[in-house]
């Protein structure tokens, strides 16, 4: 049912009454959220229930103020819902194979504690995840009431609910360790409130747009015949074909489990006052706990600068002494300086063709409810499991997910560095003379080396989804009225 | 000396039919890797074979055997090191090729036959003048100074020294050491290298100011003889521009269609590269029909060839291009940091590089037509990532001496190696010491 909405975005390029809203935005008003992971038993009850489920789905155009609800759909989920073998094959590669195949795995760093085959969702020997339905709810009471009327559904068409995953936002937009996250973002151009350099084309991050290179990203089609009602527009791949894609996207999760306590200890273990210990653990980020970048403040925390996106490294920290080149901010997103280009320019266009759209949150308990990393670090571990549900919104998993991951986050010689994978979020290890568990700072008159850093993440399950447009959900469904 | 990093490739035509038992040896061989020391100055080895392919719908191309090294230093020493080295394991793979003489050849002669048998390519090098030696003794080098000025800066008056005087410090340490004090001097044969790839160009870059010069000079005196040079450079543009002009009738000839690789074909591809900091790619693929292409390609990477040392590809630790049977087929080979799905977005993502890489792409089947070679159409990185998919091949044996150092990490280690004795300002020492 549509929820009571304020502030329609008015005259935008996009077809946002075709989107599903978390395309469009986080649901920031809606802080409770559960990712339900689902398995179609059967074919033909899961289009009767997307059929169902399609009124209830809510779409870009309004921002919700008691709930919402998307949906997104697996590899096998698509399968399951009897599409045609030459229709399925127009899909991403990266999104048939699925997050665990073996190559793609090996692509992510995903190996040792962050193996698929240690994960408790999305391992390819557990129960197959075909869909992923995100609900959200302004007040707990409220989310009991949809989950229940959710699961009656699931229940009606043979869906099996493997696992509830909860959420639980942190004060102050934080995450687990007690940094401010959740700023930047990329901007996209149609709809943004007023142009700004360095806007995104929409195409970046949502399927049928132009994209960076001015052109429309792959997008999944079907065979004209597939389609009589018309539902969906021409495939701008091939005018014979149907664009299944448009207005979608594709979506990546990602479980990753934090561990607080392991974390500040190191960092406490490794410094002689506390006060070092927060500044290691944010040189290790890049920002400091309360957001403010370590670039445009090197010695201290500036709260007026906290939401502050505006800078670059090239001629601001070309040699990281401010904000490391390993930090986790600098290598997911190195703005304007990639140690491998020669120019500030090249940088900012490299680095620009790799960016994601983020839109997860936060899970389980904090380890201290202030979240100060000065209270934190008086913690003992409360064995507690919590993470942030790592969610992000691409329309080329390759080359935008994959590629950050791949060669920025995990590639221990990034930026000319050694031994070094992203500290925060790495897949640390040694393996032989493979060593991937350092962190450096560039200090005078040498860099400081920190050795054996444990891991403070690791991946807990995770899958590659496609989130259809509204008509595409209906094409799905099979809902030719 | 000579520090100039070069490409040897040969190849040999094979019947398709006998492609799966080559392919059997060289995945035998890949397996039973030769060790480092008999393999003295290669960088990579790759050794594949290719099937059949059609030129321009109707020529069928053979299948081949093809062998590319990268190396540094001599070529006829390099050839001869390859046949002490892999001699048994040549002959027995040329033996399927009926290129290959009946009997089997000894040393000298398979050397020669290696020589005539080989071709030129444009080659690049991201790691210029680093001999195979160095590599390592350069990487030993760097991390044995990090660990002791760590160790130094135990001591609080170390870490007050002055720049200038830590990098004394830091000299007297590498002097004192037997195995690094040889690389206090900067590698023997640098600057002559340097000179020599540079003299091309400065050759060229010399003719054409001359001819302009003369050009000019023979409005006010008669020139004589010299004279004809003043056409020199009139005639070279002239004629880079018919070709050009040429070229651009044959970018409207509309290209036979490839057949699409399949996902499950690629996956497997690239489920080879298994290492974590250098991978290889290949691709191969006939060229686009067009008399002109393959002419103007052969000129392109015979300029690509001249300006190399000023060429710049991020994270490539060597390339090379080349055409084989008679121009009708190109050849890429790339060896790089990482993996290759991520890799060749480094030829599209940046507007310029992919400009630049048009001059020789844009002339392949599969790769997305351009008109007046560097103007790209719509679609032009879908369709790039398409032809590089369909045309990349699985090789069979691959060698590489350096599977841990990025190329950064090479040229990292290098420039830390050139700053010992240098005379430096106190600004570029704390730059210097960043490297470390
Ligand atoms: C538990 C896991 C993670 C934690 C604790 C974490 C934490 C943070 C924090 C504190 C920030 C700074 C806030 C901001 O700039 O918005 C940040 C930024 C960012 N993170 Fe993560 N992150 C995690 C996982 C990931 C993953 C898996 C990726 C993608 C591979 C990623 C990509 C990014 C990006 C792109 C930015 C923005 C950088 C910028 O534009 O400057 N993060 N993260």
């Amino acid at each position: 049912m549509a929820a009571e909405t304020i502030n329609l975005i008015q005259d935008s390029e996009l077809e946002l009454h075709d989107m599903q809203g978390i395309l469009i935005r986080g649901y920031g008003l809606l802080p409770e959220a559960k990712y339900l992971l689902l398995k179609f038993e059967d074919g033909n009850l899961a289009r009767s229930y997307l059929q169902s489920l399609y009124m209830y789905i809510t779409n870009g155009l309004a921002k919700p103020l008691e709930q919402a609800i998307n949906i997104a759909l697996s590899a096998s989920g698509i399968k399951s819902l009897g599409i045609e073998e030459n229709d399925f094959n127009t899909f991403l590669r990266e999104f048939k194979e699925g997050m665990a195949e073996p190559h793609r795995q090996f692509v992510l760093g995903d190996e040792g504690e962050f193996s698929a085959e240690h994960w408790s969702w999305g391992n390819p020997s557990g129960e197959q995840v075909d869909a992923l339905l995100m609900v959200f709810a302004h007040e707990h009471e409220y989310m009991e009431e949809l989950l229940e009327r959710e699961k009656k559904r699931m229940e009606k068409f043979g869906v099996k609910l493997i696992e509830a995953l909860p959420t639980a936002l942190l004060r102050d937009h934080k995450e687990h360790f007690g940094f401010r996250d959740d700023i930047s973002q990329p901007i996209i151009k149609e709809l943004a409130k007023s142009k700004g350099k360095g806007d995104f084309p929409a195409g970046e991050f949502f399927l049928g747009y132009k994209n960076l290179y001015d052109e429309h990203p792959l997008s999944p089609s079907v065979a004209e015949k597939e389609d009589p009602k018309g539902l969906l527009p021409v495939s701008y791949e091939d005018p014979s074909r149907r664009d299944l894609g448009k207005n979608g996207t594709y979506l990546v999760f990602r479980q990753m489990e934090q561990q607080v306590f392991r974390f500040w200890e190191y960092m406490r273990n490794q410094s002689t006052s506390e006060q070092e210990a927060i500044l290691l653990a944010s040189k290790m980020v890049g920002r400091w706990p309360d957001g403010s970048p370590l670039t445009l403040c090197p010695n201290n925390p500036n709260p007026e600068k906290s939401l502050e996106n505006g800078f670059n490294y090239w001629n601001e920290d070309r040699y990281g002494l401010k904000c490391p080149i390993g930090a986790h901010i600098r290598r997911t997103n190195p703005r304007d300086h990639l140690v491998t280009e020669t120019s500030a320019k090249d940088s900012e266009e490299m680095a620009a063709k790799h960016r994601m759209l983020r839109k997860g949150r936060p899970y389980g308990p904090p380890l201290d409810e202030t979240l100060e990393p000065l209270d934190m670090m008086l913690k003992a571990d409360d064995g507690k499991e919590r993470g942030l549900h790592f969610i992000c919104l691409v329309s080329d998993i390759r080359r935008q997910f994959e590629f950050v991951q791949n060669i920025w986050v995990n590639f221990h010689k990034f930026g000319g560095l050694n031994n070094d994978a992203d500290p925060i979020i790495g897949n640390h290890f040694k393996e032989g003379e493979l060593k991937t568990d350092e962190f450096s700072l560039p200090h005078y008159p040498v860099r400081k080396r920190f050795k054996n850093l444990p891991n403070f993440t690791r991946v807990r399950g995770g899958a590659y989804f496609f989130v259809p447009g509204m008509k595409a959900i209906k094409f799905l469904a099979k809902a030719l009225e | 000396m000579s520090l100039i990093h070069r490409g040897l490739t040969f190849s040999l035509r094979i019947e398709e039919s006998l492609i799966p038992q080559v392919n059997q040896l060289l995945e035998d061989y890949n397996a039973d890797q030769p060790p480092n020391e008999s393999l003295c100055g290669t960088f990579f080895i790759s050794w594949l074979t290719v099937p059949t392919q059609v030129y321009a719908g109707k020529e069928v191309l053979p299948a081949r055997v093809i062998f590319m090294s990268s190396y540094v230093g001599n070529k006829r020493k390099h050839v001869d090191t390859l046949v002490n080295a892999l001699g048994d394991k040549l002959r027995k793979v040329f033996a399927f090729s009926d290129e290959y003489p009946q009997k089997t050849l000894d040393s000298r002669s398979m050397a020669r036959f290696i020589v005539k048998k080989s071709s030129f390519n444009a080659f690049y090098s991201g790691f210029k003048f680093v001999s195979t030696g160095s590599i390592a003794s350069e990487s030993q080098l760097r991390s044995y100074i990090f660990k002791w000025v760590e160790k130094q800066t135990k001591t609080p008056a170390f870490s007050s020294l002055t720049p200038s005087a830590i990098k004394s410090a830091i000299e007297k340490e590498v002097e004192k050491h037997p195995s690094f004090s040889s690389l206090m001097d900067d590698p023997e044969g640098i600057v002559w290298s340097k000179w020599k790839m540079l003299a091309m160009p400065g050759l060229f870059v010399m003719l054409m100011v001359a001819s302009l010069l003369v050009a000019m000079g023979s409005i006010w005196w008669d020139m004589g003889l010299w004279g004809f040079l003043g056409w020199v450079l009139p005639d070279f543009f002239l004629l880079m521009f018919l070709l050009l002009v040429l070229l651009r009738k044959d970018e409207n000839l509309e290209s036979p269609p490839i057949d699409v690789i399949s996902d499950e074909d690629y996956l497997e591809i690239v489920s080879r590269e298994k290492n974590k900091v250098v991978n290889e790619m290949t691709v191969i693929a006939p060229l686009k029909p067009g008399r002109f292409r393959r002419i103007f390609l052969a000129v392109s990477l015979r300029l690509v060839a001249m300006v190399r040392y000023f060429a710049y590809i991020p994270t490539v630790h060597t390339a090379r291009w080349l055409q084989l049977d008679r121009g009708k087929r190109l050849v890429f080979i790339a060896t790089f940091d990482n993996q290759s799905e991520a890799y060749a977005h480094d030829f599209v993502d940046s507007e310029k590089r992919s400009r630049n890489l048009a001059v020789i792409f844009s002339h392949v089947m599969g790769f997305p037509k351009t008109t007046w070679l560097i103007h790209k159409g719509s679609d032009y990185r879908k369709d790039y990532m398409k032809g590089v998919r369909s045309f990349q091949f699985k090789t069979g044996f691959w060698y590489t001496l350096n599977r841990e150092l990025s190329v950064e990490n090479l040229k990292n280690n290098r420039a830390f190696r050139l700053g010992l004795n240098r005379k430096m300002k106190d600004e570029d020492i704390r730059k210097w010491l960043l490297r470390l």
